[in-house]
């Protein structure tokens, strides 16, 4: 039997004039170019050579592909102007970023996925007054707390390390909040069956709820992910060393307002390490954004 | 589900045993790990390089970051043991808030003395005056604006150079003729990122010969004749001459790559005549090949019969207060006054050497440089004769005068001339006033500021005071 939305659209679609449609179909491309052209003229930015991008007058596509740039921010070849590498640890930042959203997102659905589960199947005195002080936390600007957090890890010795990066990530109250909803539409009936024949907590948890929980806990994996994945702020306040930068902190030595930087210039350089440092996050996006849509939709749909 | 977190975090885990076992660290009691706040480019590794080869028993590292990771640090008591202060209003900052070492116990001892550097910068290293004055920083180079254009430009469009001595109106006829000639197509003057008209206007404001505050620091200048006129002298540059590059021309070319990064872009590209820089702006001659035998410099156009002046300021390294290798920082502060370090910045470009006694003609600074013109470097020498620091008052926070000094600016910026609702000088005038303000304000709530008040007024403060600005 067909859903009832999809026969009332297909209805709505027969009686809509085809000039309504194609006019609408014109004003989305136009807007949909628009917030393209500047991703296509950064991609082509990053295959164009100095002379190339500095040139007069707006061109976006390269007079000469040149594939050169890419090598010189991996430090594979020299900067072809002055001759000498740039002497970035760019492949290193890549690894560090991957494992710093990684292992958050690891770590953030578990420990959410957890706090969620004892905030909505478990019932126990004080939970809801618990879980809305849980929940107010999210109301805190972050930049209030970097001080007092960055300051309890100077004291721990976690400064410029890959545990002080990412152990305070590990937790979230938005990601709670969001399994919180998701685990609440799953019967209880489930939770009921389940301590009949003997199951505890932990088995309830890990063998009924998170399977069920699967579109919710990828669309927080993908979110967390992706927002981990450029997060500078954090990463910058705690790391020194260059071999920790994660790929927004080291992009810094190419960006930094500075009156002395040889990089800032290089417009070509900087794009193409701009398309390697999104290259992932949007890979992520195309894959995964309609299970990411769908689990941040059935969280809010009560069942 | 067990399964897929279970290779996930094998996964992680991986990664992370790799990165851990692949990562390089200091091992301490080895060696001394200094960490200096500063930017990370190629000239600054080669100065860090030498610097560990002179001091084997030092790691100098550079410890990237902007304000807000340096406000984190030192509020927590882990900030780096050097930092480098890009200007005399940061440095006021650091000081109120306590950061910084005070030097002058050990600068001249040490051989990191003002005296080693340019007269004209001496204000912009210290706090106070005559007994009273304290060094705070030592420079790691020294700037003062000139006027950069491209030869090959003038030349395509037919104008005559500038000229050392000439004027403002001089200026505007050049830059006119420029947009003129050029039918639009060259920018008269590439704007130099954001806050460039604050730069601008600190460079007129010190050609007109005004002052940030009265010499007692009490009172605020910003209502004073110069600084009328240098504000007025801004607003006609960009809206009655238009030769000076528009609010959304200026976000335009800002947004293309950090600081400055799309002004002189446009201006290496050829896109724009003029910029006006410091000498370090010779440090990105070396990407564009060609450049370097087209550019010149001209010190700044002079007001009236008054000399050329403009701002001068020094990107400086200071000591933290609370580093525990104190002794290791001033090792490295004798090392930027040393002849080995001015060598490296004379051959790099990145404005002037600190020691002010090694490099003193064009011919020294273009046997090293990627600029082989004598008179190119010249001239940035020529600037540093009438320069200026600009000054600053200790009844009043550097960060919110630099703050509201940038936001009138911006309302001057964005005046519209055919139906004007204000003009600059009222402007510059409501500056000043806020500005007295606030220091009656904070003369009040700190006692501190009152003590200070008391030694200079020779009396109490009254709130009497505040009401009649003084």
């Amino acid at each position: 039997m067909t859903d009832l939305p999809s026969r009332r659209v297909r209805a709505a679609r027969r009686g809509r004039p085809k000039g309504r449609s194609i006019m609408r179909f014109a004003v989305l491309c136009c807007i949909g170019f628009g917030i393209a052209i500047p991703f296509v003229w950064m991609m082509a930015t990053s295959f164009k050579t100095r002379a190339d991008a500095d040139s007069p007058g707006f061109r976006i596509m390269p007079s000469r592909i040149s594939v050169d740039n890419y090598p010189v921010i991996l430090n594979a070849r020299p900067d072809p102007g002055t001759g000498k590498k740039l002497d970035l640890d760019f492949g290193r930042w890549y690894l560090n970023s991957i494992f710093y959203a990684s292992a958050i997102c690891l770590l953030q659905v578990l420990t959410s996925a957890m706090a969620a589960y004892a905030f909505s199947r478990i019932k126990w005195r004080g939970r809801d007054t618990v879980f809305l002080l849980y929940l107010s936390t999210m109301m805190i600007p972050g930049a209030v707390l970097m001080i007092p957090t960055f300051g309890i890890m100077a004291g721990l010795g976690l400064v410029d390390t890959y545990h002080g990066l990412v152990i305070p990530a590990a937790f979230t109250a938005f990601g709670t909040f969001l399994l919180r909803q998701f685990m609440l539409s799953i019967p209880s009936s489930l939770d009921e069956a389940a301590t009949i024949d003997g199951a505890n907590h932990w088995t309830i948890f890990w063998t009924i709820i998170m399977p069920l929980s699967r579109p919710g806990l990828v669309a927080l994996a993908i979110v967390t992910f992706m927002a981990e994945y450029k997060s500078l702020f954090w990463p910058l306040i705690m790391t020194q060393s260059s071999q920790l930068f994660t790929l927004p902190v080291g992009m810094l030595s190419l960006t930094l307002p500075t009156s002395s930087t040889a990089y800032a210039q290089q417009t070509e350089l900087i794009m193409a390490a701009t398309v390697m440092n999104i290259a992932p996050m949007i890979i992520v996006f195309v894959i995964f954004q309609k299970l990411m849509v769908k689990g941040l939709q059935m969280g809010a749909v009560k069942g | 589900m067990g399964r897929t977190f279970i290779i996930l975090f094998l996964c992680v885990l991986g990664l992370y045993a790799g990165l851990e076992l692949t990562l390089q660290r200091h091992r301490p009691g080895t060696t001394v790990r200094l960490r200096w706040a500063t930017d990370d480019n190629p000239a600054r590794r080669e100065q860090i390089a030498a610097f560990n080869a002179l001091h084997p028993g030092v790691e100098l590292t550079i410890d990237l970051g902007d304000y807000n990771k340096r406000i984190v640090q030192c509020a927590t008591r882990t900030g780096p043991d050097i930092l480098d202060i890009y200007s005399i209003g940061d440095m006021v900052t650091y000081v109120q808030a306590g950061i910084l070492e005070d030097l002058t116990p050990y600068a001249d001892s040490l051989g990191f003395g003002i005296d080693k550097t340019y007269p004209a910068i001496a204000g912009a290293l210290s706090l106070g005056s005559g007994k009273d004055m304290r060094q705070y920083r030592f420079p790691c180079n020294v700037w003062a604006d000139c006027v950069i254009y491209n030869k090959r430009v003038f030349d395509e469009l037919g104008i005559p150079y500038p000229v050392a001595g000439w004027t403002y109106d001089d200026f505007i006829v050049t830059a006119k003729s420029i947009r003129e000639r050029s039918r639009g197509t060259v920018l008269a003057l590439a704007n130099s990122g954001v806050g460039a008209n604050v730069w601008l206007y600190k460079d007129l404001l010190m050609g007109h010969g005004g002052r940030f505050f009265a010499p007692d620091g009490l009172t605020s200048r910003f209502g004073s004749e110069q600084s009328l006129a240098a504000a007025r002298l801004y607003y006609e540059m960009m809206h009655v001459h238009h030769i000076l590059a528009t609010p959304s021309e200026a976000a335009a070319l800002s947004s293309q790559g950090g600081w400055g990064a799309g002004g002189f872009s446009w201006f290496c590209g050829g896109k724009a005549a003029m910029v006006i820089a410091g000498r370090w702006f010779s440090v990105v001659v070396r990407n564009y090949p060609g450049l370097a035998q087209e550019i010149a410099a001209v010190i700044l156009p002079r007001v009236g019969d008054l000399p050329s002046a403009g701002m001068v300021d020094a990107r400086a390294a200071g000591v933290n207060r609370l580093s525990p290798h104190q002794k290791e920082a001033f090792a490295f502060l004798r090392y930027l006054a040393s002849q080995e370090y001015a060598d490296g910045i004379a051959a790099d470009g990145d404005a002037l050497p600190p020691l002010s006694g090694l490099y003193t003609t064009g011919e020294q600074l273009s046997a090293v440089n990627a600029v082989k013109s004598p008179e190119f470097h010249q001239a940035f020498i020529d600037a540093m004769v009438n320069a200026r620091p600009i000054d600053y008052s200790p009844f009043m926070d550097a960060g919110p005068t630099e703050r509201w000094i940038k936001e009138r600016l911006d309302a001057i910026d964005n005046i519209n001339p055919r139906q004007p609702q204000t003009t600059s000088e009222e402007i510059m005038k409501g500056l000043g006033r806020e500005v007295d303000r606030q220091i009656q304000i904070n003369i009040e709530r700190r006692p501190e500021l009152r003590r200070s008040y008391r030694e200079i007024a020779g009396r109490e403060w009254s709130p009497d005071d505040s009401r009649s600005g003084r």
